[in-house]
C-alpha cells in the first residue's frame, strides 16, 4: 500500500504496478531445501497474473522503490536490502554482515536518496540509494527496538515511524532521533498512513488490537470494533474511498471497514479454510481488495469480500508484502 | 520459516545409497593403545579413506543419482576419473541450483579438490553458478559459518572478479573483506564470551567443515591459522564433552534420536574419525564425506586425542557458551550459559542452568552412562519441562506469531508443540549439578501450554525399582542412579517418531514400542523437581547399598510456593536449591559471574581473554588467537 500514496496525492486515477514479495513452499522450507519453485519479488502481468522477476530469493520481506524512478527497486530480504538500479535486471546485496533479516524498508518520498531499514536489532539509513549504511538510534531503547515495519510520512521529509516490539517510534529529523508515541508490549506488525488526510494513521499490532491516530503519529486511540485477542498482521487503506479500510489476520482472517472504522465486518466467506490471512491491500487503481492467504496463495474480490476469486498463477504462495508502484514515476 | 533441518534427515539428500559400512555396522573400535604420531595418523587417514572408498562404491553405473556432489567429492581427492567428474558437474551445473549454504560448501570444497582436475568446461559451470544461484545467508551462526568460509575461499580462488560475476551483485574483494570481516568477528565471540550453538550433536559439522577449508585452503595465513585453531578448539571442546566419543548433554542444538540415543549423531562421525574411540553413524552422518575429502590436510592434536580417548580420571569443568541471538522480548542478545561437566569412566553428569539457550532443540542435562556399543541404546537419564512458545520463537526468530507452532513439524521438529516432548529447554526449569549430583526445579505458571515435567527412562535401564522412601533407582551400565521425582507422577510409554515419506516438508507418525519402548515418568504439577544422583556400581557392594545410601541421605523439599530442595549428597556436599534464587553448596552461594570460558584440569580460558590452553598429563596446547600462535609444550614433571 506504500505507495497508494503518491496517487492520492496527484488526485487522479493512477496506473500502478503492483509487486509482490512471495514465496512458494513456505510453510515446509527449511534453510537448505532442495526446491525448484521461483520465488522472491514478481509484478502483475496482466489481469490475475504474475511474473516473476530478479533473483530467485525464498525469503524477502518488502519492498519499496525510488519515486523519481520506479527502476529503482529495493527488497528487505533474509540476507539484507537487496537493490536494483535497473528495474529488476541486476541486483545488488547493498547491506554487509551487520545488517541481517531486516522485515521492512521504506524511501523518503520527499528525499528519495534516505532510505531507512528495519533490523531485528533496530535502524540502519542511507543516505546515498541504499549504497552505504550507519545506524541511526539515538532514542530508542537498547533492547525493545526489534523493528517490524516501516514508515516514512509522505507530508514531511524526515518524518518516519518504526514499528517495534516496544511500541512505536517517530523521527521528526531523519533518524537523528526517535521518540516513543505509543507504548505496546508486544511488536507493532503494521503502520499505514491515510491516503486521503496525511494526518490519520493505523497500526495493528500483536496483542494490543488496532490503534487510530488523527493527529499524524502524536497520539493514539484503540479502535473498538477490532479484535485484540489475536494478533493482527496488516491494514491497507483504500485510495478510491476514504472511509474504507482493510485489516489481515491469521486468526480472524479479513476484517473489513467501510464506515472510517466505526464498524468491522468479517470477509472471509469463500476464502480458504482456516482462514489465515498473512496480509491485505486494496487496489489504489480498481479498489479491489486482496487476501494472501499463508501457504494457500493470493485471492481477490472485487465486491467488498463478499466473494473470493483465486489467482491461479500464486497457488500455494505465502506473500509477505503488496507494493503498488505509480507507471507514470517509471 | 527458516530453521535448519535434521543433519540425519539431510542424510538422504547428501549421502548415497545405504550400502555396508565398515566401520558403522562392524566391530566397536578398540581403544587406541599406541598414541605416538605415526600410528594416530594412519589410524586418522585410514579412517578417512574409509568414507572416500563408501562414497566410491556407491555409484552405480548409469545411475546418474548415485554420482552427486559427495562422489564427485571423493572423486576429486582420490584424483580419479577426472574426465567423467567434470562431465558430471557440468550436467549437474546446468539446472537450478537450491540448498543455500549447504550448496555452497560442498562446491567450494569441488572447486578446490578440482583446481587441477576439473576441465575448464567444468570449472566455468561452478563459477557460473556462483553468479546465477543466489544462496540464502540463513539466519544461524552454522549457516553464516558454512556461508561465510565458503564465500572467502571462492572469493580467494577467483580474485579479481568483478561486482557482476557474483550472485550478491559484490566483487571478489567486497565479498572477500565482508566474509573475513564476519568470521573474524564470529572467532572474537566464541573465544572471549564463548561458543554459541554449543556442543551440537549434528551441528559441530557445520563449524568443523568450514574451518577445516579454511585451514586448508585458505591463501592468506591468518584465515588459514584461524580456521586451524577454531578446528582445535572445536575438537577440544567435542573431546571434553564425549564418554567414549559419545557427546551427550547438555546440548544448545540436538535432536529427538540423538538426546535419547546419544550415539546417533554426526558428532560420533567426529569422535570416529579424530578420535576412533566409536562407531560413525550411518552414512558417516551425511555430512562425514564434507569432513573426510579434506580430512588429510588437518592432525588432531596429541592432546585432543588423548583428552577424548582417557576416562580413568574422573574431572570436572566448568565452561561458559552463550545463547542463540535473542532478537526481542529479553534483556539481553545473547545469554551466558554456564555449564558443568562431570565425567567419570562409567558415566557423565552434564547440565546447564537451565532456561532458553535455543528455543527448539535445547537439552538441559542428562546423566549419560557408558556402554560396551552405543548403537542402538538409549544410555541417558534426565528430566524435562515439555515447554512450547509462540513468543519464545519470536524472541528468536524474526517471524510473525502464529504459524510457527504448528508448521515446525513439517520442517524437521515433530515434537516441539506435544505434551510429551523431551527435547527443548523451559524458561521454568532451573538446574544445578554438584559433581554427580543434578537438582532440577520447575517453577511453571498456571495456564502454561504443558503443565507438567516429563522424565525420561530408558529401555535400557535394568532393575528400576520403585522405593517406598520415593525415590526410583535403576541401573544403566556400571552406573547406579537414583531419580526422585518431587511431585506425583504416572507412567506412560514414550511413543517414537517415524518419518513418513511427504514430498512436502516433513510427516510424522508416533509409534508405540509397548512395554519394549522407553517409559516417560509424568508428573502433571506445576510446582515439581527432580533429583538425580549417580555412582559407579564398583563404588558399592551391591545395588542394594547404593539404595540404602541414597535413602539415609537427608532430604528437605518443599513444593508449595517456590520449590526448594535441601539434601545431602552421595559426596557427602550439603547442597541448597531454591528456584530463581542463587544455588548454594556447603553454605556458599554459587556466583556464576566469576566462571571462566573454560575451567578444569583439561581446557582453561578466562572469559574475554582469546585464549585457550588444552592440558592433558604433560602435553599442553596453547591457541592464542591474540596472537595467531599454536603453542605445544611437554610442561615439566
Amino acid at each position: 500500500m506504500l505507495l497508494a500514496l503518491l496517487a492520492g496525492q496527484a488526485g487522479a486515477a493512477v496506473q500502478h504496478d503492483l509487486y509482490l514479495c512471495a514465496a512458494f513452499n513456505n510453510g515446509s522450507r527449511v534453510m537448505g531445501s532442495k526446491d525448484g519453485s521461483s520465488n522472491g519479488l514478481f509484478v502483475r502481468s496482466g489481469v490475475d497474473e504474475f511474473k516473476h522477476i530478479g533473483v530467485n530469493y525464498p525469503l524477502t520481506a518488502s519492498a519499496t522503490f525510488d519515486p523519481r524512478d520506479a527502476n529503482v527497486i529495493y527488497v528487505a530480504c533474509l540476507s539484507g536490502v537487496l537493490r536494483t538500479l535497473d528495474g529488476g535486471k541486476s541486483w545488488r546485496l547493498v547491506t554487509g554482515w551487520a545488517e541481517t533479516e531486516p522485515k521492512a524498508i521504506a524511501v523518503d518520498f520527499n528525499e528519495p536518496d534516505t532510505v531507512y531499514t528495519g533490523l531485528p536489532d533496530g535502524i540502519v539509513v542511507s543516505r546515498d540509494r541504499g549504497q552505504t549504511w550507519q545506524r541511526r538510534e539515538k532514542g530508542l531503547p537498547e533492547r525493545g527496538k526489534y523493528t517490524q515495519v516501516v514508515r516514512s510520512d509522505r507530508s514531511r521529509k524526515g518524518r518516519v515511524f518504526i514499528g517495534c516490539e516496544s511500541g512505536l517510534y517517530v523521527t521528526e529529523n531523519g533518524a537523528d532521533s526517535w521518540q516513543r508515541v505509543l507504548v505496546t508490549t508486544e511488536t507493532v506488525d503494521d503502520i499505514q498512513q491515510s491516503p486521503h488526510d496525511p494526518k490519520l494513521w493505523i497500526a495493528v499490532t500483536q496483542s494490543a488490537g488496532a490503534l487510530l491516530s488523527r493527529d499524524g503519529g502524536a497520539t493514539w486511540k484503540k479502535i473498538d470494533g477490532v479484535p485484540s485477542d489475536k494478533a493482527l498482521y496488516n491494514v491497507a487503506f483504500d485510495a478510491r474511498d476514504a472511509k474504507r479500510f482493510a485489516i489481515g489476520s491469521w486468526s480472524h482472517g479479513l476484517l473489513l471497514s467501510e464506515d472510517g472504522g466505526a464498524t468491522w465486518t468479517v470477509r472471509n466467506a469463500g476464502l480458504p479454510e482456516p482462514t489465515r490471512v498473512w496480509r491485505t491491500a486494496i487496489d489504489p487503481d480498481s479498489g479491489e481488495i486482496y487476501a494472501a492467504i499463508f501457504g494457500q496463495g493470493l485471492y481477490v474480490s472485487g465486491d467488498s469480500g463478499r466473494t473470493w476469486r483465486t489467482v491461479a498463477g500464486m497457488q500455494g504462495a505465502s506473500i509477505q508484502t503488496f507494493t503498488f508502484v505509480p507507471k507514470p514515476s517509471r | 520459516m527458516k530453521r535448519i533441518l535434521s543433519l540425519l534427515s539431510l542424510c538422504a539428500v547428501l549421502a548415497g545409497p545405504a550400502l555396508a559400512q565398515p566401520s558403522a555396522t562392524g566391530p566397536m573400535p578398540v581403544p587406541p593403545a599406541d598414541y605416538t604420531t605415526d600410528a594416530r595418523r594412519i589410524a586418522y587417514v585410514a579412517r578417512a579413506n574409509e568414507v572416500l572408498q563408501w562414497y566410491v562404491d556407491s555409484i552405480k553405473p548409469g545411475d546418474p543419482a548415485t554420482f552427486a556432489a559427495g562422489q564427485i567429492a571423493v572423486k576429486l581427492a582420490r584424483r580419479e576419473d577426472a574426465a567423467a567428474v567434470s562431465a558430471r558437474v557440468v550436467e549437474l551445473m546446468s539446472v537450478p541450483q537450491s540448498q543455500d549454504m549447504f550448496w555452497m560448501f560442498p562446491w567450494t570444497a569441488i572447486s578446490y579438490l578440482g583446481r587441477d582436475q576439473l576441465t575448464p568446461e567444468a570449472k566455468a559451470a561452478i563459477r557460473d553458478a556462483w553468479r546465477t544461484y543466489f544462496p540464502m545467508r540463513g539466519d544461524t551462526e552454522n549457516h553464516w559459518a558454512m556461508y561465510y568460509a565458503s564465500l572467502y575461499l571462492m572469493t580467494e580462488l577467483y580474485p579479481n572478479d568483478p561486482a557482476a560475476g557474483w550472485f550478491n551483485g559484490k566483487s571478489s574483494a567486497e565479498n572477500n573483506a565482508e566474509a573475513r570481516a564476519y568470521l573474524i568477528h564470529w572467532m572474537d565471540l566464541a573465544t572471549t564470551i564463548g561458543q554459541g550453538e554449543f556442543n551440537p550433536t549434528h551441528y559441530i559439522g557445520e563449524y568443523a567443515i568450514p574451518m577445516l577449508y579454511l585451514a586448508t585452503w585458505a591463501r592468506d595465513p591468518e584465515m588459514k591459522i584461524r580456521g586451524h585453531m577454531k578446528l582445535d578448539w572445536l575438537l577440544a571442546d567435542l573431546a571434553e564433552n564425549t564418554l567414549n566419543g559419545v557427546l551427550r548433554g547438555p546440548n544448545a542444538r540436538t535432536d529427538d534420536t540423538s538426546v535419547i540415543q546419544r550415539w546417533m549423531a554426526l558428532s560420533s562421525y567426529f569422535s570416529w574419525q579424530c578420535f576412533g574411540n566409536t562407531p560413525p553413524p550411518p552414512s558417516y552422518g551425511g555430512f562425514g564425506v564434507w569432513f573426510a575429502v579434506a580430512a588429510a590436510n588437518y592432525e588432531v592434536p596429541e592432546v585432543v586425542f588423548r583428552l577424548a580417548n582417557d576416562r580413568s580420571q574422573d574431572y570436572l569443568q566448568h565452561d561458559l557458551k552463550r545463547s542463540r541471538r535473542r532478537w526481542r522480548y529479553s534483556d539481553v542478545l545473547m545469554a551466558p550459559v554456564y555449564k558443568t561437566n562431570y565425567m567419570r569412566h562409567d558415566y557423565a553428569v552434564g547440565s546447564y542452568q537451565g532456561g532458553m539457550a535455543d528455543p527448539i532443540q535445547t537439552h538441559v542435562w542428562d546423566v549419560t552412562w557408558a556402554v560396551p556399543d552405543p548403537r542402538g541404546v538409549h544410555n541417558t537419564m534426565f528430566s524435562a519441562h515439555p515447554y512450547a512458545s509462540a513468543q519464545v520463537m519470536q524472541t528468536y526468530f524474526t517471524e510473525l506469531p502464529d504459524h510457527m507452532l504448528e508448521l515446525l513439524a513439517a520442517q524437521g521438529k515433530p515434537s516441539y508443540d506435544v505434551p510429551d516432548k523431551i527435547l527443548g529447554g523451559s524458561p521454568y526449569e532451573r538446574v544445578f549439578q554438584d559433581l554427580d549430583t543434578v537438582v532440577a526445579l520447575y517453577d511453571i505458571p498456571a495456564g502454561t501450554r504443558y503443565p507438567r515435567v516429563n522424565g525420561f527412562f530408558s529401555k535400557d535401564l535394568a532393575n528400576v525399582t520403585e522405593d517406598k522412601s520415593g525415590w526410583i533407582f535403576a541401573q544403566g551400565g556400571s552406573t547406579y542412579l537414583a531419580y526422585r521425582p518431587l511431585a506425583a507422577f504416572h507412567w506412560e510409554h514414550l511413543l517414537g517418531y517415524k518419518q513418513l515419506p511427504s514430498t512436502v516438508g516433513y510427516k510424522w507418525e508416533r509409534v508405540d514400542r509397548g512395554d519394549k519402548g522407553d517409559k516417560l515418568l509424568v508428573s502433571p504439577h506445576l510446582k515439581n523437581g527432580t533429583i538425580v544422583q549417580a555412582a559407579s556400581a564398583g563404588e558399592f557392594k551391591d545395588f542394594a547399598a547404593f539404595q540404602a545410601a541414597i535413602v539415609a541421605l537427608p532430604l528437605e523439599f518443599k513444593m508449595d510456593s517456590v520449590p526448594t530442595v535441601k539434601l545431602k549428597t552421595l559426596r557427602g556436599h550439603e547442597i541448597t536449591c531454591t528456584f530463581g534464587e542463587a544455588p548454594q553448596v556447603d553454605g556458599k552461594k554459587i556466583d556464576y559471574s566469576k566462571w571462566k570460558l573454560f575451567e578444569g584440569p583439561h581446557l582453561n580460558a578466562e572469559k574475554d581473554s582469546r585464549k585457550l590452553t588444552i592440558t592433558h598429563g604433560r602435553l599442553e596446547r596453547v591457541l592464542d588467537f591474540n596472537t595467531l600462535t599454536i603453542t605445544d609444550r611437554v610442561r615439566p614433571e
